[in-house]
């Protein structure tokens, strides 16, 4: 199949069918007019090339995985893997240089957390004289859903951070990456490093309906969130254990939580609440189920959960808090249909994704530490801002971040960038992994582009091209 | 006086005014010398110590001028008083000379009996009477948070000018418990110089209007009496206001002496940083009237800061190092969980969380009511009010800095 028709073509041609089904102007007669082209024939189909099996063998008790050579599905100057809100910045970011960029997605759909995880708040943004300090990319996606009906509220209303609708997102970044004549893999699991002879990384193993397949590439971005490709290919890395929740929306609804009447009406029985406040447990007011915040979409909150601290790398105890929460969610339900302007409320849709907030952090160059942050530090190799939050002044990400610390021809994106715990806590937020996916995307394709190593780029260069691309760099 | 000895003396009175500006200006290098003017005063310093209450090494300076004080009598007045040259300057242009109080008694020798009694009892009453605080305070008009505020700090040296111009020198001979002290200290000396004593007395007595000795009245002892009952009385009654749920800086002594040893300078909330002392117009009753209270509006405490500790003439906020400080509780954070929005699921909020500097307060899960909220370590919390600045519930805050009952240091 790969043989016939590659697979850039093939991309380029489902994305020509998707601007047109996109636009909806498209009158149905001049489809329906059109010559039809050689359609796959339904039922069924004739056998293809035997492709060779090698099964795990169980042997004395142990599974044995047998040595095997793996299809190359593909290869490209830079491969991105994971398609978040750090993936997609990188992949859209490097093809804007003019290389071949291949953007990898576990699920079906872009966003990753912002779309999946239903994380729809996008902060932190500003710095302390509300001024927007993250832009570039992440602020052209925004513009794209200002466009959109119920696309996104509170924007540009510093400190107010905005929210978006996480449907409005999904759609804006498929457009993005149409547009971009990107190569896009959907439902493909990047499960392994490869690495050559001497250490460094030429591409990924990923798991699919297709079976285990190699992409090889000059640079890899690692914008998995959990590192798990750098983790494979041997870079060294911190393990964090975080909260891991899962969000909701819920729909019918016409109370919020965070409204000012909602404020109004708790002064009342705010003493007795402070009195029936145990020394250590339940909070009194928990009983009373939640009703979320607003969200673009009328009658639509979404409803945040913190959850319990977890080890997100863990399969059996992602399984199961997921059971546990997805349990929860439907009590609470129960309990907000006593609140008047909820009483028909329904869960319109739980995250397909839980919310796995840290897991590794990458051992990198330079790991950005809680002082820096605090003191609001200043880098030579700035990248990128990012914005206050609590008493954090807005500060500098720099490259080094990106890197790690021995391994080459791979950068970290997103969350699992290296920095200290209590930092990270911070650059995991939506925007901030938009500024270290971009950044890590101009510094791929720049490396590609001049024959370098991503540690050996002329920081300057990125810089300006960084600037080039909209982004903020002081 | 002869003219030629005037001049120079006017010369040494204009440098030690201008001296006076430059050590309470709030220019931020130079604040920690903003105490240095207050600490000159022989009123502050005796009362201060009479009150039991520690000075440090500021009480140099206070003992030094003392010891002058008792050989050369007024010698302040003629020389470095800034706020005696403000004043007479003021009388020059004055509306009318008017001296109908000549004939009245020394009004400020009570307020100094009153006043030592008061210490002795642990609460110097009118402390804050004197001329040089009023000075101090007057730059606090300009750093305060309300128009109210500014006013009522700079309302004591306004009210001075006020006498000055239409009573002439009406606070300085009469009124002034600084002067009076003085009066005193000459006393105590001349009993030790008997010999010499006519030749101080020739040169100043006419002019302060009052005998050298130290003359056992019925109206002193009524005073020293009334200042001994009234200290002791606030005192008591300053113990329940403990509960009023104001808040002090760190480093200020225990609340029921505190607004008595407070001398209204201003100068803890100009040291601020972070603006959040102000003075509580009301919130403690009369006797805490203008003492600075903390508020969470425009900052914290910054972990990294004792600026207000190092500035406190009198010794209601003690110096204490960063690490003490640091440990210095000012109150305790609590938590509202009806509004907080980490228990509601509102924008996966824990701003209390990340903005505590001792980490104090962590995110505790509920595994029954499936819910997390902000929970307060009492032992690493010292209510410096990061949690309260930051969060982000609007006007009414989730989580609030609560006076608790006991003070550590």
């Amino acid at each position: 199949m790969a043989k016939k028709i590659s697979r850039r073509e093939m991309m380029r041609s489902v994305a020509a069918g998707g601007l047109v089904l996109a636009g909806s102007m498209t009158p149905l007669n001049s489809l329906l007019a059109a010559e039809p082209g050689p359609m796959a024939k339904r039922g069924p189909q004739p056998p293809g090339p035997v492709i060779p099996r090698h099964p795990a063998i169980l042997s004395d008790g142990k599974v044995i995985q047998p040595r095997r050579e793996l299809a190359i599905l593909h290869r490209t100057d830079v491969l991105v893997v994971g398609g978040g809100p750090a993936g997609t910045a990188a992949a859209l970011a490097a093809r804007r240089l003019n290389v071949d960029v291949t953007l990898v997605e576990r699920y079906g759909y872009f966003g990753g957390l912002a779309t999946g995880g239903l994380v729809l708040a996008i902060f932190p943004l500003y710095d302390r004289n509300n001024r927007q300090v993250i832009r570039g990319i992440g602020e052209e996606m925004m513009k794209r859903l200002d466009a959109l009906k119920f696309g996104i509220i509170e924007r540009n209303k510093a400190p107010v951070y905005p929210t978006i609708d996480p449907e409005a997102f999904k759609y804006v970044l498929v457009e993005m990456v149409l547009e971009s004549k990107l190569d896009a893999f959907l439902d493909c699991w990047g499960v392994d490093a490869i690495i050559d002879p001497k250490g460094a990384v030429k591409g990924a193993v990923f798991e699919s309906k297709s079976g285990r397949q190699a992409i090889l590439a000059d640079v890899v971005i690692d914008a998995t969130g959990d590192g798990d490709i750098y983790a494979a290919a041997g870079a060294a890395f911190e393990k964090i254990k975080d909260t891991i929740g899962l969000v909701s929306r819920m729909g019918n609804v016409t109370v919020q939580d965070m409204l000012d009447e909602h404020m109004k009406n708790a002064i009342g029985p705010r003493n007795k609440a402070d009195k029936g406040m145990p020394a250590r447990g339940m909070p009194v007011t928990a009983l009373e189920g939640h009703v979320g915040s607003p969200t673009p979409a009328p009658g639509v909150n979404w409803i945040n959960m913190k959850g319990p601290v977890g080890d997100g790398l863990d399969v059996a105890e992602l399984s199961r808090l997921e059971l546990l929460h997805r349990a929860a969610l439907w009590k609470n339900l129960r309990n907000a249909r006593k609140k008047k302007g909820a009483e028909n409320a329904f869960i319109l849709e739980t995250a397909p994704q839980m919310g796995v907030r840290l897991t590794r952090l990458l051992k990198g160059v330079k790991s950005l530490s809680t002082a820096e942050m605090k003191a609001g530090a200043k880098f030579r190799d700035v990248i990128g801002y990012c914005g206050t939050y609590a008493n954090a002044p807005e500060f500098e990400i720099p490259y080094s971040c990106l890197i790690p610390d021995k391994l080459d021809n791979i950068l970290a994106a997103g969350r699992c960038i290296s920095a200290e715990f209590r930092v990270a806590d911070t650059l995991r937020l939506i925007p901030v992994c938009w500024v270290t996916g971009q950044a890590a995307g101009v510094a791929a394709a720049l490396s590609v582009k001049q024959k370098c190593l991503p540690r050996d780029l002329n920081i300057t260069g990125l810089q300006n091209q960084l600037r080039q691309q909209g982004a903020f760099l002081g | 006086m002869i003219r030629g000895r005037r001049t120079p003396r006017l010369y040494i009175r204009i440098g030690c005014l201008v001296l006076a500006v430059l050590l309470v200006c709030p220019i931020p290098l130079w604040v920690y010398h903003s105490k240095i003017l207050a600490q000159t005063s022989p009123f502050v310093f005796i009362c201060t110590l009479l009150a039991g209450v520690s000075l440090g090494a500021g009480a140099i300076i206070g003992l030094a001028v003392s010891i002058i004080a008792m050989f050369r009598k007024r010698w302040f007045c003629h020389f470095i008083c800034p706020a005696g040259l403000i004043l007479e300057g003021a009388s020059y242009i004055g509306l009318g000379k008017t001296s109908w109080w000549k004939g009245c008694p020394s009004i400020g020798k009570y307020i100094l009996l009153i006043t030592v009694a008061g210490s002795v009892a642990g609460y110097p009453l009118l402390l804050w009477m004197d001329p040089l605080v009023f000075f101090t305070s007057v730059f606090s008009a300009f750093s305060s948070d309300n128009l109210l505020r500014g006013i009522l700090a700079a309302a004591g040296i306004i009210l001075l000018l006020i006498t000055a111009l239409t009573s002439g020198s009406l606070w300085c001979a009469r009124i002034c418990p600084l002067g009076a002290t003085q009066d005193y200290l000459a006393g105590i000396g001349s009993l030790y110089n008997k010999n010499k004593t006519t030749e101080i007395t020739k040169n100043s007595s006419e002019k302060a209007g009052v005998k050298d000795t130290l003359p056992v009245t019925r109206r002193t002892v009524l005073s020293l009496a009334s200042g001994a009952a009234l200290g002791l009385w606030v005192k008591k009654v300053g113990r329940v206001k403990a509960e009023s749920g104001l808040l002090r800086p760190p480093g200020a002594i225990e609340e029921n002496v505190f607004t008595g040893q407070c001398v209204r300078c201003g100068n803890c909330m100009r040291a601020c940083p972070s603006k959040i002392i102000q003075p509580d117009i009301g919130a403690a009753g009369i006797s805490g009237f203008m003492a600075p209270a903390v508020g969470f509006k425009s900052g914290y405490c910054l972990e990294h800061c004792n600026e207000c500790t190092k500035v406190c003439p009198s010794g209601a906020i003690q110096k204490l190092d960063l690490d003490k400080k640091q440990k210095y509780v000012i109150g305790e954070a609590v938590l509202n969980a009806s509004l907080c929005y980490m228990v509601r699921g509102v924008n996966d909020c824990d701003i209390c969380v990340r903005s505590c500097p001792f980490e104090a307060v962590q995110v505790y899960w509920d595994e029954e009511s499936y819910v997390a909220f902000p929970f307060v370590d009492k032992l690493k919390c010292n209510g410096c009010g990061a949690c309260e600045r930051f969060c982000p519930t609007g006007n009414v805050k989730a989580i609030t800095v609560k006076r608790t009952e006991s003070i550590k240091i």
